[in-house]
């Protein structure tokens, strides 16, 4: 196998392997764009939707990929990461990973369960990874870790997606739609296709001839 | 940060915030009472979870539940005329049906195909074909049996990205306009 095409699959491995859920925001963000560049075509190559519903879903689906690809990354990046750090601080853990973190004197456990040890102790800036015998429950974390960026991926994705994309989405092809249709009738009032009043006169002449105009 | 945290908690009158999920995600990054633990059922879910929800599976849980929120949103928007309403409703049916058909059977077939050339030489058995390229896709640094699968999962669902930009064309559009032609006139004739 070429060289580039084995570097290619060793950066893959390293850069994704330990962090599924970035590759799924990734794809996901492509993916998005593909189907929605896909869709706007189908929408204008249908013949059997009439030009006035055009107007609606051609920006639907624009607003689709837009709004999708933004809110991916607002609200679906945004929840992965609280997962995240929710696990990174010790501040979810399973029971493994909460018994390292007493034994490293984070933790204790008292009859109402567990608690911190250090009321002042600052979460913001703590790591369990930086603690010094991490490497003894490095695979029990990483999976936890792992399961809980995903869940997290896929309730964001789902709220991103599925709520939030529909309702934005609406609102600007909706308005799009309105802008569109106004400036038709517009076009139609300024244009009329009426006949002039010379056509009219011709035509009552040539009809009736005595009739006077 | 504690002291940041300790005035959105006065502002927001933390102590009369009664339910445990609202003291708990407000403060993530302050000192905290009580911790949660996961039990090991719910651990091992967890764990379930991200070992085994490839991007296929996530494709099919949106699909899924597309299906359960859109349409209702589509139907309630009275920003339109009752006919553009109706047709969006049907073409929003008909391309969550077609896409995710597509989507997760596309991810699915390239993850599995990626599977068949990432045998480890232990995997390798002497029935099986091409030996030489079963193993072509494995990194060549050290790898984990868990970092392995993902690995996998990862390569079937960029070959999966490749694909779809001719699918999404030739396939998930066309089958949406059709759907989308069915519903409408499927609709017409109940009315």
């Amino acid at each position: 196998m070429s060289k580039f095409m084995q570097l290619f699959i060793n950066t893959i491995y390293e850069r994704f392997s330990a962090n599924p859920a970035k590759m799924l925001i990734y794809t996901g963000v492509l993916g998005w764009f593909l189907s929605s560049t896909a869709q706007i075509s189908a929408i204008a190559a249908n013949k059997n939707i009439p030009k006035e519903q055009k107007y609606f879903l051609i920006p639907q689906e624009i607003g689709d990929g837009a709004v999708n690809i933004l809110s991916f990354f607002l609200i679906t990046s945004a929840i992965k990461g609280y997962a995240s750090k929710l696990v990174s601080s010790g501040k979810l853990a399973n029971i493994k990973i909460r018994k390292f973190l007493t034994d490293s004197g984070i933790n204790i456990k008292t009859k109402d369960g567990w608690k911190i040890k250090d009321d002042n102790f600052d979460y913001s800036k703590f790591n369990i990874k930086d603690l010094p015998n991490y490497d003894s429950i490095k695979d029990d974390y990483e999976s936890f870790k792992n399961g809980m960026e995903v869940i997290g991926m896929t309730v964001g994705s789902i709220i991103s997606c599925n709520i939030v994309t529909p309702l934005v989405r609406n609102m600007y092809a909706s308005s799009r739609q309105k802008a569109k249709l106004a400036k038709m009738n517009k076009t139609q009032l300024t244009h009329p296709r009426g006949i002039s009043m010379d056509a009219y006169r011709n035509m009552a002449y040539a009809k009736y001839g005595n009739l006077k105009v | 940060m504690v002291n940041r945290v300790g005035n959105i908690s006065t502002i927001l009158n933390y102590g009369n915030l009664k339910h445990k999920s609202v003291q708990f995600a407000l403060n993530v990054s302050g000192s905290n009472k009580k911790l949660p633990t996961m039990s090991k059922k719910a651990d091992h879910a967890v764990k379930w979870i991200g070992k085994n929800l490839s991007s296929a599976e996530n494709r099919l849980i949106l699909g899924a539940s597309a299906l359960l929120t859109q349409p209702f949103i589509e139907a309630s928007n009275k920003k339109v005329d009752d006919k553009t309403r109706y047709y969006a409703m049907c073409r929003t049916i008909a391309k969550i049906i077609a896409c995710t058909f597509t989507g997760f059977t596309i991810r699915k077939l390239c993850i599995k195909s990626i599977n068949a050339f990432t045998k480890l030489p232990n995997e390798i058995t002497d029935t099986m074909k091409f030996k030489k390229l079963r193993s072509c896709l494995l990194p060549t640094i050290e790898i984990t049996k868990d970092r392995l699968e993902q690995h996998k999962n990862t390569l079937g669902t960029l070959l999966a990205l490749d694909v779809m930009i001719f699918t999404n064309f030739f396939v998930d559009a066309p089958l949406t306009n059709l759907l989308t032609n069915l519903f409408v006139k499927g609709g017409r004739k109940n009315e």
